[in-house]
């Protein structure tokens, strides 16, 4: 929360001499600048260059992992505002807010504009050559094993050269780390269907259901789900779809359902399976061990398990079985559970006896260079540097995208073990929490004046590899890209190699060039190909869609029962991902703190979402200052009272809680990761997101939330502007 | 009687119609001179040799085959400095003096010439090249020097251009209420908007 004794009174008193001020300098023109400003002109232009009308170029957009394309508007030398590009099969020339705010992130005041090396406290700036050569010096020292790269989600030629330079060293320890990734589901997926990210049709399915997946704010590719979903609204035969949403906090999508489902955290893989006994119980054919499996799951039983209602269980499953294909979702709020895997098992399993497969959960493509194929992340992979780190055997450490001081769980002791490692280089745009531990921070160009390729994991047609392109000159001399100055470290391992690349364009032309014909150029020369590549953004590539081949089976399945009352503890804490902030990667572009929360409408601060019982029962009211503890540690923020929630549930929103970073994110709010209790999923030993415990305790303090929800809390003060029933009084029986 | 009566109104209606005419007819556009600071260029650019009368020693060359943007956007833009090497490269006989030897010399560095802005308006003022000229030059087969000419003065007679008028709202305002053809052959007049947010927005 932003703590400031300038209150309403100051703060129109400064307005009011301010206005004065501004009258006053209003008088004789002061802004016009005869003879003193500088009129620039270009040196050298093209035709199709004028001034003040707008250029746009293509590019893939850097604010999350989707890949989107994106049109820049570029006038004079600078980028405007960002559009989405037409071309791309993932956004359809559509945008999401979050991606409107990238321009925030290239046009940053808090950026970094030269190497730094540590001394003492302070950074002290130097200059690029004597960066590289430093670090040749110190990888020189040590063994290749004790040298560990920790990396985001990585693809296209910035991957390749990564594994090169890596192999260069002989060392193989890369670690690639999403704080908030659909790992679960991915293992869960490979382990079904046979592949990590199937496609899913939305826009095929005449019902979804979707368990905690916040497609439309938050979920893998939002804005291409979006579009699905609106096809998926209002088909082409007029058959309107009907989405019901799981979850134990409404999200986005929740919102938008048609019925929205409080389930009892972690119960999901029980309804699944009690959906499936009631479909067979309801005529439709289930395969025996699935049958024998889902028996005891009696819709009494799983009513009783979930706190879904036996009469919603009953319609939820006619529904499914009247209306198909359908699609089953898992979402991260079913997986992120010790059980989590089983979770997902079990709805996938459902997906298979409602014969989605194959119509609604359709085959990936194959990728034709699997070098640039991305490299997905996930938590686990943290923890294994981590281990590794506090047993000394990590000697040089570099990190590229990713903030592990900020989103790792204080249980895990990351800062603490980062200082055991003797050398650290992380490349960063920001002097964020990971950044302020490093011996050398080299400083990266923004996303919109650098040169890569991107590999998007989740792609709607065919393989695609998509261009990142400069939109404008740097703003800064001393920022390079990350392709420019794995080039260079790569120079100093393998010099007759690499020599012949000037820079990375250079290497980035002849690789695309040299490869033309997979990427569709076969008849063009090398010039018509490049420049039709980057004007076009994006690159479809020649492939085949892949076989399914995973099965699920129901042997071995076992979802335990609900969780056990934890007098102690008697909350689950469900962080909450939100569509613009995510895993606070972009906590400092204002635009992001300042649009309102699409649920709550909180601009700039944490806060902790409860149910109205559950504050009735603690005596809480909306604004109250409380204190979420776990057992790995407690944070303060205001509550805000809300009834999309289930009254076991409480939630504080991810990405807050920055204590470095910059001036938008710095202070603002809490930082929700830290107090996460080190539970890890069974089988893939990822970081059960959802399975902390937590007590709630009044703070004492009170303070008005600012929000654009008006003053009456969203009563809308007898007018009946959006309608909402109970779910207990909605008469099933005239609905879908 | 009828007789006297009709050509009575017959002839009210001309004088009528002609007062009406003479006061349709255009009036000029131009305006008293409000001369702006001197300002001084990297360069200083004779624009007189360039657009000046060829009996002058001018080459009389159109305005927009410099300021080629000022058709077709809000601003008129400062050529790029290849226009001027363009032609200059061509031009042996004034190669070595020193106002072209500095113009190669940016050119060689590829660096821009940092010319000084000489007209300028408020921020809140949105003053749209195009429209004028497409209206003046293209619509009403004005010259293109007497368009340029109503804010610019007379700048074939100048070197480094100096402001001419006094570029404030009201001066401003005063075109804007004199009625001109609508184009070259029609008889129809207007005159230009006066709406506040035709500038301001």
């Amino acid at each position: 929360m932003i703590e400031n004794s300038f209150n309403r009174r100051g703060f129109l008193k400064v307005l009011g001499w301010g206005g004065a001020t501004v009258a006053l300098s209003g008088c004789g023109n002061t802004s016009v600048e005869d003879g003193r400003e500088f009129v620039t002109s270009y040196v050298q232009t093209a035709d199709y260059i004028i001034p003040s009308i707008g250029t746009y170029f293509n590019s893939t957009c850097a604010q999350c992992d989707a890949g989107c394309g994106i049109m820049g508007r570029v006038r004079e030398g600078r980028v405007l505002k960002l559009e989405g590009n037409p071309k791309s099969s993932i956004n359809n020339g559509k945008m999401c807010g979050l991606g409107q705010a990238g321009v925030q992130a290239h046009y940053n005041p808090d950026r970094i504009r030269e190497p730094l090396l540590r001394n003492g406290d302070k950074g002290e700036a130097i200059p690029w050559g004597k960066a590289l050569e430093l670090i040749n010096e110190k990888i020189g020292g040590v063994k290749a094993e004790n040298i560990a790269f920790l990396t985001g989600g990585v693809s296209g030629h910035v991957k390749a050269l990564l594994k090169n330079y890596l192999d260069a060293l002989g060392s193989g320890h890369h670690y690639v780390y999403e704080a908030v990734a659909p790992s679960i589901m991915r293992a869960a997926n490979r382990k079904t269907y046979g592949v990590e990210m199937p496609r899913l049709r939305l826009d095929k399915a005449k019902v979804v259901v979707s368990f905690g997946a916040d497609f439309l704010g938050a979920w893998i590719s939002p804005v291409h789900f979006s579009q699905q979903y609106a096809r998926f609204r209002k088909a082409d035969n007029g058959e309107r779809g009907v989405l019901v949403q799981v979850e134990s906090k409404m999200t986005l999508t929740g919102a938008n359902a048609d019925r929205w489902l409080a389930i009892r955290p972690g119960t999901e893989g029980i309804l699944a399976l009690g959906l499936i006994n009631a479909l067979a119980a309801a005529g439709l054919s289930v395969p025996g061990d699935v049958a024998a499996v889902v028996r005891e799951y009696t819709t009494d039983r799983v009513s009783k398990d979930t706190g879904v209602s036996a009469e919603h269980i009953g319609r939820l499953a006619a529904l499914l079985k009247e209306r198909s294909p359908s699609l089953v979702i898992a979402g991260s709020a079913a997986e992120g559970y010790a059980h989590g895997s089983q979770n997902a098992t079990a709805i996938a399993l459902l997906n298979q006896v409602l014969g989605n497969v194959g119509k609604t959960v359709e085959a990936p493509s194959s990728i034709p260079f699997p070098q640039m194929a991305p490299s997905t992340g996930n938590r686990f992979a943290l923890q294994s540097l981590n281990d590794n780190m506090a047993q000394d055997k990590v000697k040089v450490l570099f990190s590229y995208g990713v903030n592990p001081v900020f989103t790792a769980p204080a249980s895990m002791k990351l800062k603490e073990n980062l200082k055991k490692v003797p050398f650290k280089v992380v490349f960063a745009h920001y002097m964020d929490e990971t950044a302020l531990e490093a011996d050398l921070v080299l400083p990266l160009n923004s996303a919109l004046e650098d040169w890569a390729t991107v590999m998007p994991e989740y792609v709607a047609e065919g393989a695609q590899l998509n261009i990142q392109q400069p939109l404008m000159e740097k703003l800064y001399p001393g920022t390079l890209g990350m392709g420019d100055i794995l080039l260079a470290l790569l120079k100093q391992r393998r010099p007759d190699e690499y020599k012949g690349y000037e820079d990375f364009y250079s290497y980035l032309r002849s690789a695309m060039v040299s490869n033309k014909g997979a990427l569709g150029g076969s008849t063009t020369d090398d010039d018509t190909f490049w420049d039709a590549t980057l004007s076009h953004g994006v690159v479809k590539l020649v492939s085949t869609p892949v076989n399914m081949s995973g099965n699920v089976s129901a042997k071995g399945l076992v979802v335990p029962g609900p969780f056990a009352e934890d007098s102690a503890y008697p909350f689950h804490l469900i962080p909450a991902v939100s569509a613009s902030l995510r895993d606070g990667r972009n906590a400092n572009e204002p635009w992001l703190q300042e649009s309102p929360d699409p649920l709550t409408t909180i601009v700039w601060d944490s806060w902790v979402e409860m149910h109205p019982k559950t504050a009735a029962k603690l005596g809480i009211v909306e604004g109250d200052i409380v204190e979420v503890a776990s057992r790995s540690g407690a944070i303060k923020a205001q509550v805000y009272v809300f009834t999309g929630i289930h009254p076991d549930v409480i939630s504080v929103p991810l990405g807050y809680g920055h204590e470095a970073m910059g001036r938008y994110a710095k202070g603002v709010g809490v930082n929700a990761f830290k107090i996460l209790d080190p539970v890890f999923d069974k089988e893939t030993g990822e970081l059960a997101m959802h399975e902390t415990r937590v007590k709630v305790s009044k703070a004492g303090r009170r303070v008005v939330i600012v929000k654009d929800e008006g003053p009456a809390g969203g009563n809308q003060m007898g007018r009946k502007i959006a309608v909402r029933v109970s779910s207990n009084k909605v008469n099933l029986s005239e609905e879908v | 009687m009828y007789c006297f009566l009709r050509f009575s109104i017959l002839l009210v209606g001309l004088i009528v119609s002609a007062g009406s005419y003479a006061v349709n007819a255009a009036q000029p556009l131009t305006t008293a001179d409000d001369l702006g600071p001197k300002v001084e260029q990297p360069i200083e650019f004779p624009h007189d040799r360039h657009a000046g009368d060829a009996a002058k020693g001018g080459m009389q060359i159109n305005c927009m085959y410099c300021h080629t943007y000022a058709r077709r956007s809000i601003v008129a833009g400062i050529p790029p400095l290849q226009k001027c090497i363009g032609c200059h490269q061509n031009i042996e006989s004034v190669r070595e003096t020193p106002r072209i030897k500095k113009l190669f010399e940016y050119w060689e560095a590829k660096k821009a010439v940092p010319w000084k802005k000489v007209h300028d308006l408020p921020d809140f003022v949105r003053f749209n090249h195009e429209r004028h000229i497409q209206r003046f030059v293209f619509a009403q087969n004005k010259p293109v020097q007497e368009a340029c000419g109503y804010c610019h003065g007379d700048v074939k007679t100048m070197t480094v251009a100096r402001r001419q008028k006094p570029l404030s709202m009201g001066w401003c305002v005063s075109c804007h209420q004199k009625d001109h053809p609508v184009d070259a052959t029609s008889t129809k007049t207007t005159h230009g908007p006066n709406d506040c947010w035709q500038c301001h927005k």
